[in-house]
Order: structure tokens, then sequence, then C-alpha cells
């Protein structure tokens, strides 16, 4: 039983990033029906820069670790963020009278190109964050382990789910986003500015996937390259476990892509893990083909 | 005009003099892993390569003739590999220096065997790699079934009676796995636990959870060191103080790095003798060199076989007189005998293994240092 809790644990934590990626996935699709594959190399691009940054301010020695961490994460978010908004500009406004196609085509295009600028601009090793940023402590309960580290992450990761929730059900800005996510025409009709709108959306989503970089760097320490692959991957996956386009189903899905990983590691195999995961997503989806919170939010207004 | 003819002539037979006394260069070609994760692993090897290269020129070359060195990227991906050997082999080396992992190896061996060019591999533990029977294959670093015997003994000898067994499905690591469990079985030791993980990821609390409650006495991982190095840090965190063992290719100062001082504390690895703990004197002078030349050791063992096999190919060359590939390799199968290399002296089976060279036994201590065992 202890064994069973420790998984459920483990499954939440990674689980909890991968919501987190998904977000951007999911908040891109909803607006613009497009898969943005370079969502999973902003990620990577949040954990150097948060490494990068840690390393030249120096900042949990000037202002103690948690606000140092907090500093940090909202200046990696509005880098990314920014960057997420260029690669909107250059690489998916002018093809978005386009066929869908060469968006996609597009999207994979602008994946390897972060990927490789990332590598010939830090190389091709992987760094490694500095061990000391937070404290690392672990408490015990009832026989199973829990890192503090992992506590803040799940927590972080819910409160800006629930953040951006709000956000978009009540604000103003929000319904606007709502509204383009329906019918970019009819929006535009109604007086919404669907160009702000998606620029906006390529604000909040890199920015999210962004800090779930940094908390990979913070938590697991080491970084590379190519780790926004599977982690993309696994986020992409989560989105449409959930239900593409659905802010809540971003959430479930990761949380249950994660502890569905952990648990088929821990009693099938710890190989098949990755298969495993599949297997339950494609049965989900023959059950439920638009996934588990299935009609889009924005359509039941 | 006449002036004009003699000064052009002048200058030709110049620049034939000079031309002359380069006499021809010999092409020695060095694939090494320059990009991707095992990138550092493949500097090194260039550097080293490139150093020994420039001693010989310094002194002469070999029979009156200079080296020239070629390298190749070979990524540390089979793919890229084959491709890297295709251009190598189309340069006119006479001989191939590298690569690192094993399913790299693999995946030129082939091309360099049609190509008749002698190939001397220094990372490539992988058995089957010289059980093939190829005429023009060779290795200056041991074979992972003499890395099972140490492992399977190395767990005998510190006493424990259950054993995990974890690797990451590549085939050294794989490969390496099944030698020690069967040893292991041999011995009378359970293996309560093994699995495979997938290289790549971040966290591993999953699997670590999963061999915690099959209750082993001590861990082995065959796999590569920036997992370990994950492994050893979140198992840490779990407050779970299990042994762990690394397979050589964990021999890496990069896992301290990764792991932490606190969280690498402790941990055995096996592995041929790192650079510093090189008896030979040969090695004392080249470390010192090479530590002058670029300003810090070299990282790993891996890099400095390189650098034997590179002496290996020299000490052929010379010895046969030749650098006819058939001369070459028969030369390495049947005449060498104690060539000096780097990390002792070096001779050839008829399979193309070196002979000789043990497995020792490394700890780290608190400060992150390589320690050899007794």
């Amino acid at each position: 039983m202890e064994e069973f809790f420790q998984q459920l644990t483990n499954g939440l934590a990674v689980g909890g990033i991968y919501a987190l990626i998904a977000l951007g996935y999911t908040m891109v699709y909803g607006v613009l029906k497009l898969i943005n594959f370079a969502h999973g190399d902003l990620f990577t691009l949040g954990a150097y820069l948060g490494l990068t940054l840690l390393t030249s301010l120096g900042l949990s020695d000037h202002v103690g670790p948690f606000t140092g961490a907090s500093i940090l994460a909202l200046m990696v978010m509005g880098l990314v963020a920014i960057v997420g908004m260029l690669l909107e500009r250059t690489a998916y406004r002018p093809l978005r009278e386009s066929p869908r196609l060469s968006a996609v085509v597009s999207a994979l295009g602008a994946s390897i190109f972060l990927q490789n600028s990332i590598m010939l601009i830090y190389g091709a090793k992987f760094y490694v964050y500095p061990q000391d940023v937070l404290p690392r402590t672990t408490i015990e309960i009832f026989g199973v382990y829990i890192p503090l580290m992992r506590i803040l992450i799940l927590v972080v990761s819910l409160v800006m789910m629930a953040a951006l929730y709000l956000f978009t059900q009540k604000t103003r800005v929000g319904t606007a986003i709502r509204a383009a996510a329906i019918d970019q025409g009819a929006a535009k009709l109604m007086g919404i500015n669907v160009d702000r709108v998606i620029m906006l959306v390529f604000l909040i989503g890199p920015a999210l996937g962004g800090s779930a970089g940094l908390m990979v760097g913070l938590y697991y320490g080491q970084i590379n390259f190519t780790m926004g692959w599977i982690y993309g991957l696994k986020a992409f996956t989560a989105a449409i476990l959930g239900g593409i386009g659905n802010i809540p189903g971003a959430m479930v899905g990761g949380l249950l892509l994660g502890v569905i990983e952990a648990l088929g590691a821990a009693y099938i195999s710890v190989a098949w893990k990755d298969a495993i995961a599949f297997v339950v997503l494609i049965a989900i989806l023959i059950v439920r083909p638009k996934g588990l919170l299935g009609e889009r939010v924005a359509e039941k207004i | 005009m006449k002036r004009f003819l003699t000064l052009a002539l002048a200058l030709c037979m110049a620049a034939g003099g000079t031309g002359l006394a380069s006499a021809k260069s010999i092409k020695i070609g060095l694939m090494a892993p320059m990009t991707g994760s095992w990138a550092s692993e493949g500097q090194d090897m260039k550097q080293i390569v490139e150093l020994l290269a420039k001693d010989i020129n310094d002194k002469g070359g070999i029979n009156g003739d200079q080296i020239e060195i070629l390298v190749e990227d070979d990524g540390g991906d089979p793919r890229t590999a084959s491709l890297a050997a295709q251009r190598l082999a189309t340069q006119g080396v006479v001989a191939v220096v590298g690569t690192y992992g094993s399913s790299v190896t693999e995946a030129s061996q082939t091309i360099y065997d049609d190509f008749q060019i002698p190939q001397v591999a220094n990372g490539s533990t992988a058995v089957r790699l010289t059980e093939k029977g190829l005429k023009y294959f060779f290795r200056t670093c041991p074979r992972d079934d003499e890395q099972g015997r140490v492992a399977a003994g190395t767990l005998e000898k510190m006493g424990f009676k259950k054993v995990a067994v974890l690797h990451d499905n590549t085939s050294y690591a794989k490969g390496l796995a099944e030698e020690t469990m069967a040893l292991l079985k041999d011995k009378g030791i359970e293996v309560v636990f093994s699995d495979a993980l997938t290289p790549g990821e971040r966290d591993y609390n999953a699997i670590l959870t999963k061999m915690k409650s099959a209750g082993p006495e001590a861990v082995f991982f065959t796999g590569y060191y920036p997992e370990a190095g994950l492994l050893l840090r979140q198992k840490m965190e779990m407050n779970w103080n299990v042994p762990f063992l690394g397979g050589d290719a964990t021999n890496n100062p990069d896992l301290v790095k990764i792991a932490g001082n606190k969280a690498a504390e402790g941990f055995y690895f096996l592995s041929p003798p790192v650079p510093q703990d090189l008896p030979a004197q040969k090695a004392k002078d080249f470390l010192a060199a090479y530590q002058k030349k670029y300003g810090a050791a070299p990282g790993s063992i891996w890099a400095v076989l390189a650098g034997d096999g590179f002496l290996a190919v020299t000490a052929a060359i010379e010895g046969a007189k030749s650098t006819k590939p058939d001369d070459l390799a028969d030369y390495m199968h049947k005449k060498m005998k104690d060539a000096q290399g780097l990390t002792g002296t070096i001779t050839f089976n008829d399979k193309g293994d070196r002979v000789g060279e043990v497995y020792k036994v490394y700890k780290v201590d608190a400060e992150g240092k390589f320690v050899l065992q007794p």
C-alpha cells in the first residue's frame, strides 16, 4: 500500500509538469486549430534561460530562496513569452490563410530551428543547475517520501492552471479568447481584435511552458537541448487525452498521464511504461473520441 | 625576359624543394562523437589523437612520412556514423581510430571492412563486435563479458545476496546486464529485480520506488552517466540508502556534477583505470603534456584508449613498413607484441580483441573524486 501511494505521488509530480506544458498546446489549438510543435522547445528554452539568469544574477544570494525563485520565474516567463510572440509573428501569422498543412509544417520547422539554435548558443553538452537554489528537504508521511520541491511544483502548477481557467472564464479578455475560439469571423464582426487575441494566446502558452522548463531545471537539475522533445510529446498526449482545446482537460489529462505512467511502471513493467501510457490513450480515444472532457468549454456558453 | 624566366624557374625549384621535403603524408582517420550527448568524449578523443600525431610528426614522422589526421563526426548516432565512415573511406585513409559507443561502432564496422580499412575502436565494449570475425576490426578497450565477470565478482565479494540489475535497453547496457545476471545466478546470488529505464527522461522515481519494494541489498546499473547521476540524486531524496554500482559507462566526472557530491558519495563503478591512475611512464608524460596544452586532463579513459588505438596503428605502420591494409591487419593480428600504449602494452588476439587489461573498482568519495579501490 505504501508503494501504491508512493507511486501515486511520483505520478502526480510528473503529471503536474505535463499538465502545465499541455496548457500551451491546448490554448493554441483551441483558438487556431494548430498544433504548435515548437512548444516543447519553448519549454527547453525556459530551462536554459532560467539557468543563465540564475548563474548570472545570483538572485537567491540577495533576496532569499523563494522570492529569488519567484522573480526568476517571472523573468523566464516574460522572456519565453516574447519568443513565443515572435514565433507567432514570423512562423504562423503569414500562413494563417493558407491550408492547415502549411502551418503544421511551419510548426515542425520552427521546432527544429529553436532546438538547433539552443544547441548552437549553449552547446550540445547538458547543463546542471546549482543544487542549493531551493531547500531540498524530504518529508515522510506513513512511509511515503515526498520531496518538498515536488509539492511546490504541483502547487505552482495547479495555481497557474486555476488562474488561467478563471482568466478565460471570468474576464472580458478571456471571453474574447473564447469567442475567437468558436468563430474567428463572427468574433471580428463583434469588434474583437482577433490578431491581438491570438498574440495573447502566444504570450500565455509559452510563458507557462517556460515556467515548466524552469521547474524541471530546478528540481531535476540536469537539462539538455533535446529535452523538449520527450516532454512535448507527453504533454501533447495529455492535451489529447483530456480533450484538446479544453483547459481543465489539459490539467486532468496531464495528471492522469503521469499517474498512468507511474502505476504502469510499478505494476506491469518499467521498460513498457511509455507503451502502456499510449495504449491507455488509444483505448480512451476509442471510447471517447473527443478526449475525457470532450466538448470544448468555449462552445458551451 | 630571361631574368624573369630564371626567377620563375628558381621559384619552381624552391616550391618543388619544399614539396619534396614534406614527402607524402599518411592519412589516419578519427571517427568520434564531436556533437550529440557524448560530444565531450569526442572532443577529448580528437585532442588526444592530434597531440600524439603532432608528437610523432615533430620527431620526423613514421618511416620518414608525416601523419595527417582526418576527423569525422559520428554524432554518437549509428546513422550519422555510417555516413561518416563512408566519407572517411573515400578520402584515402590507411586506418581509422574510433569510435565510442558500441552501437555506433557496429554501424560503421562493415563499411570499413568492405573498403578494407583497419579500424581500431576505443570505447565499444559489446562482445559481438569482435565475434563476427571481421578481419580489419580491432579494439583497445576490454569486452563486456570481462566487465560482467568483474561486476559479478565484486558483488559477491561485497557480500550481497539479493541484487537489482537495471539497464537502459542500449545494446551495450543490455548486454552487460545479461552477462552479469547469468554469472550472478551461477554464484547463487538472487536477482530480485531486473528491468530497463528510458534514457533521456528526467524523473526516475517510479523505477526507484519499484526497485525499493523488491528489497535488493545493492543495485547494479549498466547504463550511462547522465541517467546514473539522476538516479543517485532521486534515490537520496527518497531516503533510500542502498549501495549503487555502475558499469564503465558511468565513468565520467559529469556524473558527480549531475548527482551532486552528497548523492554521488559512495557510488561504486567498474572501469579500466581512470587517466590519472595509469601506471606507465609514457602515460604520465603524455598527460602532463596534454594538461599543459589544453589546460585540463582528459575526462575519461575512453578518450585515452583512442590514443592507444592511434599508437597501435602507427606501431603497425612502422613495424610492417607498409600502409597497405592487409599488411597492417596481419601485423596487428600476428606480429605486434606489447606495443607501448598509454594504458599499458598493446597486443591483439586473432579476433582483434586486446589481450590482458583488467577492470578496476572505483568509489566516489565525499569530494566527488574517483578513488581506486584496492
